[in-house]
C-alpha cells in the first residue's frame, strides 16, 4: 500500500471513530473466530494429525498422501452458549468451513485446491436502551440490531512432491479473500413519530500468502512434519475505498506421529500464529495476540461392524484465539468511559470422532464432536461443534 | 438389502439428519448484551431550529362541490350554509306493473333521501328544512346568484323535524306538483335546502364524494304494486367540464361564515376551507449526513372561540409533492400526499404548544433532493368544507419569537459500518 493510501486509511479510521463492534461472544471479537482449517478427521484428534492430513488446509505436503483423487466437503455447525454477569445466550452457527479437491498427477506429484474459513465473523446482537428523543420527558426504547454475515476465507492451491512414503514436500499459494456484510438497524416502536433506520455496509478482503510443508517418516512407526505460511498484505476495502491494511499472520507448526502400537496412531502438534499482525486491521484498536495452538490425539482402528472397520478418534487441544477481550475504548474516547487492557481469550477443546468407510472404500464419512471452553475476564463461553466430512473418490 | 451395508447407510442417514436439523441458524446472542455488545449508535442529539422559510395560509382549491359532506347550518349571525342538489335529468316514462311503458302524468310521494351524520348534529330544537327551486342560467359557481334564489316565489316545500326524527336516513318530502312540472316541461330540478327554526341547528349530509349521495324517489302511479322511481343526482353544467359538473351535482353554499383569521395568523379549516403551507430549510448536514430519528414541527395554537370552541377538528399533515417549478404556495399546497396515519385532534378553543410529527416526511426528503421534492408540508383538516371550525396558529410573523413555528430535529450520527 502506498503512503498516500495508508494516510487515507488512517484518516478514515479516525473519522469513523465509533464502529459497529457488538460481537455478542468473546470468540467473535475482532475479525472473528478462526475455525482452524482442519478436516473432521483432524478435529477428532485435537488437531494432532492436521499436518499429515491431506484434507486439512494446513501443510501443503500432506496432499501427497491422499492416495486417490478425492473430493471433500465439510459441514460444522456450532452450538454456543455465552455466559456473562448480565445474562447468557445460546446460538447456532452453521458453517461450511472446508471444501477440497485433490488430484494425484502421475507417480510423484499431487495437486490440491482447497478453500476453508479463515476467520468467521457471523453474529447478530440486539440491544435495547432508553433514549431521550425530543424534550427531556420524551423517552423511548430504542432497539439497536447489529448483524454481520460473512468470513475471510483461505483459498489454497497446493502442489506436493513425493517419490517415496518417507518424504513429502509441498508448496502452496494462498488467496485470502472474503467479505463481511454488516447491517445496523435502529428501531423505534412508533413509526408515526419516530424514524427507524437501517444501514448496510460491506467490507471485502484480499491478500496473498505462501506456504511450505515437509513431511518425513524415518521409519514406519514415527513421522515428523513441519509447515509454515508466510503472509503477505491483507487489504480491506469498503466499495472502492481502502479502509485498512495488515499482514496476514505468519503460521508455523510442527507435528509428530507415532504408529508403534498396531492399529493406532498417536499424534501431537504445536503451532504458532502471529495473529498480532492483524491488530492494524481494526479501527477501534482491538488488539490481536500471537498465540500457540497445541493438540494431542489418538486415532485407532475400532470395532469391525458389518465387515467395515470403524476408526475412532479422540484428542484435546489448547489454543489462544486471535483477538483480546474486552476491546479497548473506541475512538474517540468517550469522557468518563472505563478502559481496560484487553485480555487474551483462550480455548480448550476436547474432541472425539469416528471414521466410517462407505461404498467399497470409494467414500468415507468422518464425524467429530468438539466441546470447546473459552474464557476471558468474567465471560465464559461453551461451544459444541459437530463436524460432518464427506470424502468421495470419483 | 445386505446387512453389511446397513450400518454405513444408517450412519449416513443419521449424519444427514443432524446436518439438516442444525441448518437453521440462530446468530442472535443478545442475551450477552450489554456486556458483549455495547451501544453503537450513540446518543440522540436534539436540536430546535428556525427552519421555516415560508408559512402561509392558502385556500383549498379542490373546488366547489368536492366536499365529502354537505353542511346545512343555521347558526344565527355566525353561520348560515345551504345545500344544493341537482337532478338535471328526470325520467319521462315509467313501467307500470303488468303493463307497458307509459308517460309520467302524475307524481306521488316525492321525497329526497338524505344520509345524515347523526353524531355531528347541532341543536336540540326542531329544525325546519325549506326547499327552493334554485335552477338558474347564471354562472354555476356564483354563490350570490344561488343565494338570491332562496326567495318566496321559488319556494317548493317545507318540512319540520324534531330532533328525534333526524335519523340516519332522512326522508324529506317535496312538492309533487313541482316535480311533475319539471318532468312535463323537461326542465332540470335543482333544489336548494335551507335550515330554519327558532334555535340554531347544524346537520351534515353525505355527498356524492362520500359514496352516499342524496337521491330522489317518487311514484308515477298510486298503484303500490308498481315500484317507485329513483332519480340520481346529475348536473349537466358547466357544459364540457365533466369533472366540475359531477362535483356540482351536490354542494354547499356558504351564506354566512365566521370571520376568518387575520393574514398574519395561520389557519386550518373553516369555511371556505383553508390550509397552511410550510416550507423548510433544513441544513443538508442533518438530512444527508445524519440519521434523523424524529422531526417535530412546533406550533403555538391560538385560541379561537368564535364557534364551538370545544369541538374537535382532525388535522392531517401532508407532504408537498410540487417540484421547484411550482413557486406559488397556493398551487403547491394542492399537490400533496398523505404521510401520516395519525391525525392531530385539536380544539379551536385551546391554546399552547402543538407538536406535528414529520417523521415520514423526513424519510421522503432523505431520499429526494430539494429540487425534486421541496421540504414542504401542508396542514389540512381531514374533512375539508365539512366543518366551520378553524384552528389557528402563530406564524413566523408573530412579534413574540418564541411563539413562531420551529422545527425540532432529533438525530444520531451515522454509524460507519467498517472494520471492528
Amino acid at each position: 500500500m502506498s503512503k498516500r493510501n495508508l494516510v487515507a486509511a488512517a484518516i478514515v479510521s479516525l473519522t469513523f471513530g465509533s464502529r459497529a463492534q457488538a460481537q455478542g461472544a468473546i470468540s467473535l471479537e475482532g475479525l472473528g473466530y478462526p475455525t482452524g482449517q482442519f478436516s473432521a478427521r483432524a478435529e477428532g484428534t485435537g488437531g494432532g494429525v492436521a499436518d499429515f492430513d491431506a484434507l486439512s488446509l494446513v501443510s501443503p505436503a500432506a496432499v501427497a498422501g491422499v492416495g486417490s483423487p478425492a473430493l471433500f466437503f465439510q459441514y460444522s455447525p456450532e452450538f454456543r452458549r455465552v455466559t456473562t454477569s448480565s445474562g447468557s445466550s445460546k446460538t447456532t452457527t452453521a458453517r461450511f468451513p472446508l471444501v477440497a479437491g485433490i488430484l494425484p498427477m502421475g507417480q510423484d506429484w499431487t495437486l490440491g485446491l482447497s478453500s476453508s474459513t479463515f476467520l468467521d465473523r457471523s453474529q447478530e446482537t440486539s440491544l435495547q436502551r432508553t433514549q431521550v428523543v425530543g424534550t427531556t420527558t420524551d423517552t423511548v426504547t430504542l432497539t439497536e440490531r447489529n448483524k454481520v454475515l460473512g468470513a475471510i476465507n483461505d483459498v489454497r492451491l497446493a502442489v506436493a512432491w513425493s517419490t517415496n512414503p518417507a518424504l513429502r514436500i509441498g508448496v502452496g499459494g494462498h488467496i485470502i479473500t472474503g467479505s463481511n456484510r454488516i447491517t445496523f438497524s435502529q428501531l423505534f416502536p412508533d413509526s408515526a413519530k419516530y424514524i427507524s433506520s437501517s444501514q448496510n455496509g460491506r467490507i471485502s478482503y484480499a491478500g496473498f500468502a505462501a506456504s511450505l510443508g515437509i513431511e518425513f517418516h524415518p521409519s514406519r512407526t514415527i513421522g515428523f512434519a513441519v509447515s509454515g505460511r508466510k503472509g503477505g498484505d491483507l487489504r480491506a476495502e469498503s466499495g472502492d475505498t481502502a479502509i485498512g491494511s495488515a499482514r496476514i499472520p505468519d503460521h508455523y507448526s510442527g507435528s509428530v506421529t507415532y504408529e508403534g502400537i498396531p492399529g493406532a496412531v498417536i499424534s501431537a502438534r504445536v503451532a504458532h500464529d502471529a495473529w498480532s499482525s492483524l491488530t492494524k486491521l481494526s479501527s477501534s484498536g482491538i488488539q490481536a495476540f500471537d498465540g500457540w495452538d497445541t493438540g494431542l490425539g489418538v486415532e485407532a482402528s475400532g470395532p469391525r461392524i458389518m465387515t467395515r472397520i470403524i476408526t475412532v478418534r479422540a484428542g484435546a487441544r489448547f489454543r489462544t484465539l486471535p483477538f483480546g477481550y474486552p476491546a479497548p475504548c473506541s475512538l474517540p474516547v468517550v469522557p468518563g468511559a472505563t478502559c481496560t487492557n484487553p485480555e487474551k481469550v483462550s480455548e480448550t477443546s476436547f474432541a472425539a470422532g469416528l471414521g466410517v468407510p462407505l461404498t467399497r472404500e470409494r467414500a468415507s464419512l468422518d464425524l467429530s464432536f468438539q466441546r470447546a471452553s473459552r474464557s476471558a475476564a468474567d465471560v465464559k463461553e461453551r461451544g459444541f461443534i459437530l463436524s460432518f466430512g464427506l470424502r468421495v473418490s470419483p | 438389502m445386505k446387512s453389511s451395508s446397513l450400518l454405513p447407510r444408517l450412519l449416513l442417514i443419521a449424519a444427514l439428519f443432524f446436518s439438516i436439523s442444525s441448518c437453521s441458524e440462530n446468530l442472535d446472542s443478545s442475551g450477552a448484551c450489554p456486556l458483549l455488545c455495547p451501544p453503537v449508535g450513540g446518543d440522540v442529539q436534539n436540536t430546535t431550529i428556525d427552519a421555516i422559510v415560508v408559512d402561509t395560509t392558502v385556500q383549498s382549491l379542490s373546488g366547489l362541490g368536492t366536499e365529502p359532506v354537505l353542511l346545512l347550518a343555521n347558526r344565527g349571525d355566525t353561520l348560515d350554509t345551504r345545500v344544493v342538489v341537482r337532478f338535471d335529468s328526470l325520467p319521462q316514462t315509467f313501467l307500470p306493473a303488468g303493463d307497458t311503458t307509459q308517460a309520467i302524468v302524475q307524481v306521488d310521494s316525492a321525497y329526497l333521501a338524505l344520509m345524515i351524520d347523526t353524531l355531528s348534529i347541532k341543536g336540540e330544537a326542531p329544525v325546519t328544512i325549506e326547499a327552493y327551486d334554485v335552477d338558474t342560467t347564471a354562472n354555476d359557481t356564483s354563490t350570490a346568484a344561488v343565494l338570491a334564489l332562496f326567495r318566496p316565489d321559488r319556494f317548493i316545500s317545507s318540512q319540520t323535524f324534531a330532533r328525534a326524527d333526524l335519523t340516519d336516513t332522512l326522508k324529506y318530502f317535496i312538492s309533487n306538483d313541482v316535480v311533475l312540472s319539471k318532468i312535463q316541461n323537461k326542465l332540470p330540478l335543482r333544489i336548494g335546502l335551507r335550515a330554519t327554526g327558532t334555535e340554531s341547528s347544524q346537520i351534515r349530509i353525505s355527498s356524492t364524494e362520500s359514496g352516499f349521495p342524496p337521491l330522489m324517489h317518487f311514484r308515477a302511479t298510486p298503484d303500490t304494486t308498481t315500484k317507485p322511481l329513483t332519480v340520481t343526482l346529475l348536473s349537466k353544467t358547466p357544459v364540457g367540464q365533466a369533472i366540475a359538473a359531477a362535483n356540482l351535482s351536490d354542494y354547499t353554499v356558504i351564506a354566512k361564515a365566521p370571520p376568518q383569521a387575520s393574514p398574519t395568523i395561520l389557519a386550518v379549516g373553516g369555511l371556505p376551507p383553508r390550509r397552511v403551507y410550510f416550507r423548510f430549510d433544513i441544513p443538508a448536514k442533518i438530512i444527508d449526513s445524519s440519521t434523523v430519528v424524529r422531526a417535530t414541527l412546533l406550533l403555538n395554537q391560538i385560541q379561537n372561540s368564535s364557534l364551538d370552541p370545544t369541538d374537535t377538528v382532525r388535522v392531517l399533515p401532508q407532504v408537498v409533492l410540487a417540484g421547484r417549478v411550482v413557486t406559488d404556495p397556493q398551487k403547491a399546497a394542492q399537490i400533496i400526499a398523505n404521510i401520516s396515519a395519525d391525525t392531530l385532534t385539536l380544539r379551536p378553543g385551546d391554546a399552547g404548544l402543538v407538536n406535528v410529527e414529520l417523521a415520514r416526511a423526513v424519510t421522503l426528503w432523505h431520499l429526494q433532493k430539494p429540487d425534486t421534492l421541496p421540504r414542504a408540508i401542508v396542514l389540512k383538516p381531514v374533512i375539508e368544507g365539512g366543518t366551520p371550525l378553524e384552528i389557528r396558529f402563530s406564524s413566523s410573523e408573530d412579534v413574540v419569537a418564541a411563539l413562531r413555528p420551529r422545527l425540532r430535529i432529533s438525530y444520531t450520527r451515522q454509524v460507519p459500518l467498517g472494520l471492528p
